[in-house]
């Protein structure tokens, strides 16, 4: 287990433990939600649409939970699915591309 | 070939051999790994990333410098594996292109949070689970999860380096995550965690 893995469980620990005495357990505005959060998740959100979520998930638990854990998943994803070329292969790439110049 | 329709430049060899180390190789990684997400294949991998580089070199004349290198790159991948991979795969492609139209459904909005997959089982994967689970989607679907979650690309590259709307990108990716997320539910049950 490497260093960022364990940012990642403390942030999920952190996020289940947290006040959830004082938001609302139900969400009377799913679908709306769901669309925010994605566009908040992947980066497209405008910063008023970041502000108006921000507020909401103050108050709202499923909401807040959601957030944090398809936050956690992305980076997740990013931490355990990504890999490096072989070096004979970039070698082999470039030596293909010098012996050949295409006029 | 190219993101945009931009007029063909001319570049001499040794600009040629510039772009290609300075612009193309610094991607090789990424370009690797969604060859190899692509395919599951180590050998065809290889070959896929190999063909897209000697085809880039090819056709580098249709790439303007200073653009969206890393975009362009993916995309001829993407068409690459499409043309000579796709068609001996043994998977075919599963997904409903009526797939905007279920955009963000009611069956989607009651299942907000997998109930039986919580951050308790997800804080323990943090072995091979969430490979695996990406690996077992179908194959348009690991592709929006790769080129958003792993790569950062905005929608707007996403939609031209598959050739699909925005909406659609959005939709994907969408079903992609709910999917990705019941197959971390299944391995979370596999691990014990039964109501989680």
């Amino acid at each position: 287990m490497n260093t960022p893995n364990k940012w990642v469980i403390i942030t999920l620990k952190s996020m289940s433990n947290s006040d959830q005495g004082q938001r609302k357990t139900d969400c009377t505005d799913k679908r709306n939600c769901l669309e925010m959060l994605q566009l908040i998740l992947d980066g497209e959100a405008t910063p008023e649409q970041k502000a108006n979520f921000k507020s909401h998930i103050d108050e709202c638990m499923p909401c807040f939970q959601h957030y944090h854990f398809d936050q956690a998943i992305k980076e997740l994803l990013k931490l355990k699915c990504t890999s490096q070329a072989p070096t004979d292969l970039i070698e082999s790439i470039k030596s293909k591309i010098s012996e050949k110049p295409i006029y | 070939m190219e993101l945009e329709e931009a007029p063909k430049q001319h570049y001499s060899e040794k600009e040629k051999n510039n772009i290609f180390n300075n612009e193309f190789m610094p991607h090789i990684n990424s370009m690797y790994n969604f060859a190899y997400r692509l395919t599951l294949d180590s050998d065809d991998s290889k070959d896929l990333l190999q063909d897209t580089y000697l085809k880039a070199y090819r056709f580098i004349d249709s790439f303007q410098q200073g653009t969206n290198a890393k975009a362009w790159l993916f995309r001829i991948l993407k068409n690459s594996f499409i043309n000579d991979y796709r068609k001996k795969s043994k998977e075919p492609s599963k997904v409903d292109y009526q797939e905007v139209e279920s955009y963000y459904n009611s069956e989607d909005v009651d299942r907000q949070i997998t109930p039986d997959l919580r951050v308790e089982a997800l804080k323990d994967m943090i072995g091979d689970e969430i490979s695996n689970a990406l690996n077992s989607l179908d194959v348009d679907f690991r592709t929006v999860i790769i080129l958003c979650d792993l790569e950062g690309f905005k929608y707007e590259e996403m939609a031209k380096i598959l050739d699909i709307p925005i909406g659609t990108v959005r939709s994907r990716l969408h079903r992609a995550r709910n999917l990705l997320k019941e197959k971390l539910s299944e391995y979370a049950k596999q691990m014990g965690y039964n109501n989680a």
